[in-house]
């Protein structure tokens, strides 16, 4: 309450406990500029998926979040219910579970999806051209018993 | 209470294994990008999101482990250090994520051009 006072409002907005809502703020949007434009290079159902857990991650991190930390919304304590109406806390709380973990989730799909991850493995390492026109020598057959001296 | 919300409410705990598994594959994701295409953002993006899933497990499993006992043995460096090491890891690792993603967007579209 006394810093409030005693600064002026735009100092208040760089103070430590300010700038994390602000910064999740920026994060957000610019996750979803960033998805938006790495969806123009894909299609189908990844551009989709990236898309969608986007858009669900900045609602999160742009205004879920940051309402949290402004104290707008109270969080959920079940064993404490004289700090609010517990049914609004409640139903925000499961808001936010939904929408974080499953921006999380889409959105870790989508990149999968994007990095191909999901399908096939890629080869580790390319066989050498020279490998093809000179083939290594079989080991000669070593039969178990002339091996044993 | 309706049905919905008390299914989400009763199965935090599955919900939040889904988030942790979404942040993984995209780790895994950001590592394959670098092995594959040497894009130098998914190193960042992979970076962040290991940030991530260390935090938000620590979030998930905090209150299992998290006792009287526990707090009186790791002293006041570790009480501090429970209390301000998840927002910094949470921070950095959605940062990581972001600027590692606009990196990879970046290479992406040059390569394309």
């Amino acid at each position: 309450m006394f810093y409030a006072m005693s600064f002026p409002p735009i100092l208040v907005l760089g103070s430590i406990e300010a700038i994390r809502p602000v910064f999740l703020i920026v994060m957000g949007l610019f996750l979803m500029i960033i998805a938006w434009r790495l969806c123009q290079a894909t299609t189908g159902w990844t551009a989709r998926m990236i898309a969608a857990g986007a858009l669900l991650l900045g609602l999160g991190y742009g205004l879920i979040v940051p309402m949290y930390h402004a104290g707008i919304i109270r969080p959920y304590m079940p064993n404490r219910p004289e700090l609010g109406d517990v049914s609004t806390a409640m139903a925000w709380h499961a808001v936010k579970i939904l929408t974080m973990n499953g921006g999380w989730l889409i959105f870790g799909i989508g990149v999968a999806m994007h990095a191909k991850l999901l399908g096939k493995p890629a080869p580790r390492r390319v066989l050498a051209p020279a490998s093809r026109h000179n083939p290594p020598t079989p080991a000669p057959h070593v039969s178990p018993a002339r091996s044993r001296h | 209470m309706s049905l919905l919300l008390e299914v989400v409410i009763k199965n935090g705990l599955l919900f939040d294994s889904l988030g942790i598994l979404g942040i993984g594959l995209l780790g895994l994701a950001a590592i394959r990008l670098v092995r594959r295409s040497q894009s130098w953002g998914g190193n960042m993006m992979a970076f962040g999101a290991i940030l991530l899933l260390f935090a938000r497990l620590y979030t998930v499993l905090a209150p299992h482990f998290i006792t009287e006992d526990f707090l009186a043995k790791i002293g006041p460096l570790g009480i501090s250090l429970t209390i301000g090491l998840p927002p910094v890891l949470l921070t950095f690792g959605l940062a990581g994520i972001v600027w590692g993603l606009w990196g990879h967007e970046r290479w992406l579209s040059e390569e394309i051009r």
